[in-house]
Order: C-alpha cells, then structure tokens, then sequence
C-alpha cells in the first residue's frame, strides 16, 4: 500500500513537471507525426513488396513507430536523474524513509503515460491515411509498447545513476540507439536484410517486442512471436528496474 | 528523554571509512567518536577534506561505514537504517528542493513520503512556511528562488516531519550576511523547541556563535571537543605591543617582559612583541606596568583573545585558513 501511495505521488510529482515543459509535449508528439508524413510516403513504393503486404506499409510502419516512441519516452529519464544528483534531489529523497523502488516506478509511470497518449494520438492520424487497426491487437501493442517505455526509463535511470555525468550519458545512449533501433527493424523490417543481419537482430532484446508488435497490428494475438515478445521484454523491464533501484539504493557512495 | 552528557541524540564510536580514488585508498575517516546530548546544536568544524560530510553522510544512512558503531536517536544506523530515517532531517549541501515545483509542493511531497496524512501535511506546511517566512513565495516555482529563499525552504523541507535530529551540512554556503543571521535565529529557535541540530561548518564565527558545543576534525579524527569558550579557555591570550624601538632593541625590552610572573612566552613579530597571557587582565595590567617602568614609549597596544583558529592551530599544526587539501575534498 505505501509503496503504491508513494509512486502515485512521485509519478504525480514527474507529471506536473512534464506538463510545465510543454515544449516536451509538443516535441514528443511532433517527432512521430512528422515520420508518419515524411517518411512513409518514401515507403509507399515498397508496398506488396518483401517485408510488407500489398497495400499496408502503414500496418508495418506505424508498430516501428511506436517502439521508436517507447524508446524515446524512456530514454530521457537518465538526464533528468542526472539533473537531480547535481541538485541533491535524490540525496534528500533517499534521506526520508520512501521505498526505493517507489522513487524508480514514479518516474516510470511518468513514462509510459507520456508514451500512451501521443501513442494512440498517433494511432488516430493514421487511421485515416490506411492504418488498418485491429483493435484488441492494438490494445496489447500498446501494453507491449508500456512495457518497452518501463524498460528503457529504469535502464536510463539506471545509467544515469551509474554514469553521473551528461556527456557519459548521452554517449552511452546514443551509442545504444542505432544498434538497438536498427537491429529490431524499427523502420524497415530486418526480413529485408541479409541472413548475419537478421541473426545480430535476435541478440536485440528490443527485436523480440517489434517483431510482436507487427503480429499484434496485424491481429494475431496468440503467435509464439507474440508471447515471445512479452516475455522478454517484461524480463528487460524486471531487470532494469532492479538495477534502477539498486542504483538508488547505493547513489553517490 | 536524554539527559545531559549521555549522548543522547548521536553516540559514535571508531568511525572509520575509506574510499577508493586514482591515487589509490583515501581514508576519509581514522576512527571518528562522538557524542552528542539531545536538545542542543553541536558544530562540526573543520577544513574541506576533513571528513565532516563523510560522517554526516554515514549518520544520515547514506553511506555505509567501514567499521564502527553510530547510533542516532537510539537507534543503531547500519542495522535499522529506516527506522532512523523517520527520525532525522537532512539538508544536504546541494540542498535539494525540486527546482521544478513549487515551495509548497516541495513541502507536501515531503510530507507525505514521511507518512503523514494529507490533512496533516497541509497543516504543517502552513506551519513551516510562517516558521521560517516562505509566504511571499510559496506558491512560486523553486527555480526563481533567491539563494537565501531556497535555504528556508531546504531547512523547512528537513523538518517536515518533526525530527528528533537535524543534520545540516554547511547550511549557510554562500548565503550573504543577513540570511546567515536569519539562518542562526530559526536553527536557535528549532533548538529551543527541542531538537537536537547537527551542523557542520568551515566558518570559524559560525561554529563560535551557533554551536553549543563544538567539535574539530581534521583528517579524519575529532581532535577537540567542547564549548567554544572551553576550548578557547585552552590556550593563553596574548597582549601585541608596538613599542618605539628599533628591531634591535626588543630583544632586551622581551626579555624584561618575560620575567614578569603573569607573562608566558614572548615573541618578537616585526616591531611588534607577542607576549602570552594565561590570565588576560591580570596579564595585560603587568605588561602595562613593565612598559611604564622601563620609561619605553608605546606605540600601540592590544589583546587578543584566543580564537577557534589558535584551538585549530594548536591542535593540529595548521591554521584552518590554509588547512583542507582540495585533491581529498569531500565529493563522497
């Protein structure tokens, strides 16, 4: 009970903090619409073609997308951890007696909320431009997807913690971005490329969830892919909530 | 609760830690004891690098120390860490207030974290935003805060919950003169409600005018322990005189002087002569009466009372002012 009252307050805290930055708002709700205008139409011309089905390159597209929100959702909760070591924050925070696990889900309820709803913002506007949506398939997606936030957002976290410094961060992060968005087919399914390709793929945990979320657009919900995808998923977002707490239990020794 | 000299609020005993660094280990602490009465604000004076955080940090359950026994508010901090955190306040360094809310949302979060209810915690807030005068700006965000605006709201923050012990680390840094002055008058006000403050400080006049009793660290090691005037009591006043002589001719006039039985040492420092008096007015009256005899015209003269400086000097060596060594300065 304490520590379902104490996240609630400290994720109500992170939201307020997010609400007062709307640039923030604005800018993760502007960086996929503006891929589903420009880049989608460069796929059109792939449609029917391998990796996509005849006329549904935004049934491919728009789960690539919404994994590319989760990561982006998620990943930026090292900087704001970072901000709140140099301002003692987190020293005053592990002085009062709030579980330490609290103080990691307030900021990944934070999270996954500022995932969920441009999420299904997004999933509105594509409606129109031929996104076929299967609904109960969707709603799993965008659970999966929750998921996939709470892993980035703790492991970030985590990072921060570890690391302390902007410039470690953001170099560790954007080391991690290309190899983990690419390698899951996030923008083009891996299925186009070569067969060692494909193979580095399966050592991307964040592969497994794409590769579900294709199935969960396309509305098969009881695949091996799908369960597959779940399952890791959930065990990254365990384990990187773990090392989060554990990175707050020990901060600044 | 606890009566006087027993150590009520804080017993330490053989505080050690060191830490890991590039130039290998680095003993922050050489075996710390402490003992602290409850009701009373104890000054931790000492250069940067002296150790003082480290042992705030250790009895605040933020770090862990390597061996030894620390015992706040009666309860062993390496075995029952949470059940001290509901029974002290912290204000950090760095302070701490989230800059992104507002003063009074600072204070109900805090509240609340603490276990109180939220009828309980509107309440105090209201309380503490009169205590310590955050009215005019409660309800702004922290970020445009004035320095001494955003030190209320750190102390208030630490107090949410009535705690039995406040540490405070370096609680007036960078605070200008009047909100230092401010700071002492709430920290001696909290005091005279009952709790026990903790402070550490490297201001010489701040550990003299706010602490009730006091102890120097240096290198790991308290190395005096007492009231501010006990420990100045220590050492001998001295009386400065300029008499109008040359150089050459003092050595004679300090000899004189120092055969006197109320004069300690003498020491020549320039023109000036330095001469010891364990009792300042008895001493300062026969250095008077020896400079009217021997017919010497004076210069100038004055006495200077012994300082927590001249307590640091002598127990250590260094003066404070050039003590504290910035490549062991305390960053853990």
């Amino acid at each position: 009970m304490t520590l379902l009252l104490q996240t609630a307050l400290l994720s109500r805290r992170r939201l307020l903090e997010t609400l007062r930055q709307p640039i923030w708002v604005f800018m993760g709700l502007s960086v996929p619409l503006l891929y589903l205008a420009l880049f989608a139409p460069l796929l059109t011309s792939l449609a029917g073609g391998p990796g996509f089905p005849a006329g549904g390159v935004l049934d491919v597209f728009v789960p690539g997308i919404l994994a590319l929100m989760a990561f982006g959702a998620g990943m930026g909760a090292g900087w704001i951890v970072i901000g709140e070591l140099d301002t003692g924050v987190i020293e005053r925070l592990r002085v009062t007696p709030a579980s330490r696990l609290a103080l990691v889900l307030g900021t990944v309820v934070r999270d996954v909320i500022t995932f969920a709803v441009p999420a299904v913002i997004v999933v509105c506007v594509a409606l129109p431009f031929g996104f076929r949506a299967r609904w109960g398939g969707l709603g799993l997606l965008v659970v999966l997807m929750a998921l996939l936030t709470a892993a980035c957002s703790a492991g970030s976290a985590a990072l921060g913690i570890t690391l302390q410094q902007i410039g470690s961060l953001a170099a560790v992060v954007t080391g991690l971005q290309l190899p983990l968005t690419l390698l899951s087919g996030v923008l083009l399914p891996l299925s186009l490329g070569p067969g060692w390709l494909q193979g580095l793929g399966h050592a991307n945990p964040m592969y497994y969830a794409v590769e579900a979320a294709r199935q969960l657009a396309a509305g098969t919900v009881t695949t091996e892919t799908v369960a597959l995808g779940f399952g890791v998923t959930l065990a990254v977002a365990l384990l990187a909530i773990w090392w989060a707490t554990r990175a707050y239990r020990r901060a600044m020794e | 609760m606890s009566g006087p000299g027993d150590g009520g609020a804080v017993r330490v005993t053989g505080l050690r830690k060191a830490f890991a660094s590039k130039r290998g280990r680095v003993e922050a602490l050489r075996g710390v004891d402490l003992s602290i009465d409850a009701g009373q604000i104890h000054g931790f004076l000492g250069p940067n690098g002296a150790g003082k955080t480290t042992t705030l940090r250790i009895l605040t359950t933020l770090l862990r120390a390597d061996s030894g026994e620390a015992i706040v508010a009666g309860i062993d901090v390496r075995r029952h860490p949470g059940a001290v955190r509901r029974r002290i306040g912290y204000v950090g360094q760095l302070g701490g207030a989230d800059r992104e809310a507002t003063g009074r949302e600072n204070l109900l979060l805090q509240g609340r974290l603490y276990g109180m209810s939220s009828a309980d915690t509107e309440r105090r807030a209201g309380e503490l935003i009169e205590l310590l005068e955050l009215g005019a700006f409660s309800q702004r965000i922290v970020r445009s805060y004035s320095g001494g605006q955003r030190r209320r709201l750190e102390v208030a923050l630490g107090i949410v919950h009535r705690p039995e012990v406040l540490f405070l680390d370096e609680p007036t840094l960078g605070l200008d003169p009047q909100n230092r002055a401010n700071l002492w008058e709430q920290l001696r006000g909290l005091r005279d409600a009952g709790t026990t403050i903790l402070l550490t400080t490297h201001y010489l006049d701040e550990a003299d005018q706010l602490s009730d009793r006091l102890a120097i660290i240096d290198h790991g090691r308290v190395v005096a322990e007492g009231t501010p005037l006990e420990l100045k009591q220590r050492y001998p006043a001295e009386v400065i005189v300029t008499p109008k002589l040359g150089a050459a001719e003092l050595g004679p006039l300090a000899t004189d002087l120092g055969r006197d039985p109320m004069v300690g040492a003498v020491q020549t420092d320039g023109e000036a002569l330095r001469i010891q008096v364990p009792d300042p007015t008895a001493g300062l009256a026969a250095v008077i009466d020896r400079l009217r005899a021997s017919g010497v015209g004076v210069l100038r003269v004055s006495l200077q009372e012994p300082s927590l400086d001249d307590v640091f000097l002598h127990e250590t060596g260094r003066s404070l002012r050039d003590a504290g060594d910035p490549a062991t300065a305390e960053a853990a």
